[in-house]
């Protein structure tokens, strides 16, 4: 398949390679997203992750805010970055845990420093351009792919995404799996009422059990807040798309993961350390999933959706939409890269748009836009509020 | 996939259809005719067997909730007749 040949990419100074060259914008906290917007709506090749949170967080949400903020910028997509702080401690911190990690090249600027808003956008978009200048001598040069971590994400589910897209999917994760690759699936609610499927998958006992005490760990939050599950999910377009129990949309979800072993379960934003299929533990709303998988280091997402759902994450990782469902595939045409409904009218079997799936997910990772990078649907959320 | 509606695994005990059915529409299924008793719109579910209150709803060959009321062969199976078992809401309809 020609499509998946002569794959390439970027590789940058921590040896890592990415599929897209950004300069990537990164606000501390919410006084700083009106200057991230500015700069970026100003210098040519920048993505701003603008973000409300960063104020006074504590616990659990804390550590994850902290962990997906930083593993953000570690992404591979993100050739370097500027930070935009608003008091000096925390921007300097930020700065530093950066430098441990990465090699990139990073600026800051800090708006109580500079006095005001005004001047960060002054003093940012100087900084912002020189970034992106410096960025544009990168060369795309050869990958494997092996090289590639993907993530996979239903959003928008209804029930051709149990039968069509998402199978699609899962034969496309296997075969990444098989090259080598890394692959995350994510949104712990909706494997409750498959988890025993998965479990059969892992790769030992030890990471059975965290399958199922993951899902459990889940339902009981739910308990605990006095919440039925069925109240929040499956969502109202999920039901009127024919999803009637979250076990339903669970079994119909999993689909998409192939049907390769299962090496571990991870933390929401965490990066994998090995390589192999991964399940991370996270809210299952699009743009909190599409954030937590940008921050585990995937270079592109495959997002399998029913009724169409047009959330695009932080921006730096492109999302390939495809869609099983014919209704969609028109109705929401702006938000679908890859229409495979023909596999629902028999026109096409579920290996053949397998196939063309792997062919579009070559073309995006040798540059190919996707419709949410051109249409800039961006909702960058570092912190998971719900389930 | 030439037909209208999937069963996805022989241990089912709903079909999924596949374009939108009409109320009245007669199908072929298992060499034996079901009347459909509602319609059916795309992605949505219809009882293949006669299912009684309280039996598990099989998809994928798993459990997908439970039945709420009986339900007949060709009755639209959903949010209305079929409940969930997990997160919290056992028993619920």
């Amino acid at each position: 398949m020609e499509d998946i040949d002569g794959l390439t990419g970027y590789w940058n100074a921590d040896n890592l390679v990415g599929i897209r060259n950004h300069t990537a914008i990164i606000g501390l906290s919410p006084f700083c997203s009106q200057a991230v917007r500015l700069i970026s709506e100003q210098v040519f090749g920048t993505i701003p992750m603008a973000q409300m949170h960063g104020r006074n967080e504590l616990g659990l949400n804390l550590e994850r805010f902290n962990r997906s903020m930083l593993n953000v910028t570690l992404n591979p997509n993100v050739a370097s970055l500027l930070v935009v702080g608003y008091e000096p401690k925390t921007t300097q911190r930020f700065v530093n845990e950066f430098k441990l990690k990465s090699k990139k090249p990073i600026e800051s600027v800090v708006t109580l420093e500079i006095g005001g808003i005004l001047e960060t956008v002054k003093s940012g978009a100087k900084k912002a351009m020189d970034l992106v200048i410096n960025a544009s001598e990168n060369k795309r040069e050869p990958l494997q792919l092996g090289d590639l971590t993907i993530g996979v994400k239903c959003g928008g589910s209804d029930a051709t995404s149990g039968i069509v897209s998402n199978p699609v999917t899962g034969r496309v994760v296997d075969k990444i799996i098989d090259a080598g690759g890394n692959v995350i699936f994510s949104e712990t609610t909706e494997i409750i009422g498959a988890e025993h499927v998965l479990a059969k998958r892992a790769v030992d006992e030890s990471v059975a059990e965290k399958i199922i005490r993951t899902a459990m760990a889940n339902e009981e939050v739910a308990r605990h807040a006095g919440v039925d599950l069925v109240d929040i999910n499956p969502v109202p377009d999920n039901i009127a798309g024919g999803i009637s129990t979250i076990e339903e949309k669970s079994l119909g979800a999993i689909s998409k993961t192939g049907t390769r072993k299962i090496t571990d379960v991870i933390d929401y934003a965490e990066i994998p350390e090995g390589r192999g299929l991964y399940f991370m533990d996270s809210p299952s709303a699009a743009h909190e999933v599409l954030t937590a998988l940008a921050a585990a280091g995937t270079q592109l997402v495959i997002f399998s959706t029913g009724t169409g759902n047009p959330s695009g994450g932080p921006g730096t990782v492109p999302i390939l939409k495809i869609t099983g469902n014919p209704h969609t595939a028109s109705h929401m045409k702006d938000h679908i890269d890859l229409d495979v409904s023909k596999v629902l009218l028999g026109a096409m079997n579920l290996d053949e748009a397998s196939e063309i799936l792997m062919g579009m997910l070559g073309k995006v990772v040798k540059g190919r836009l996707t419709r949410g990078e051109v249409l800039k649907t961006w909702d960058f959320s570092p912190i998971p509020t719900g389930l | 996939m030439k037909s209208n509606f999937l069963i996805l695994t022989s241990t089912d005990n709903v079909a999924t259809a596949i374009s939108d059915l009409k109320a009245g529409e007669v199908l072929i299924v298992d060499g034996k005719e079901i009347k459909l008793r509602d319609e059916i719109k795309l992605g949505h579910k219809f009882s293949v067997k006669q299912i009684k209150k309280g039996d598990f709803i099989l998809k994928y060959g798993e459990i997908i909730g439970a039945a709420s009321y009986d339900i007949y062969p060709g009755e639209h199976v959903h949010v209305h007749n079929i409940h969930s078992l997990r997160g919290g809401s056992s028993g619920r309809h």
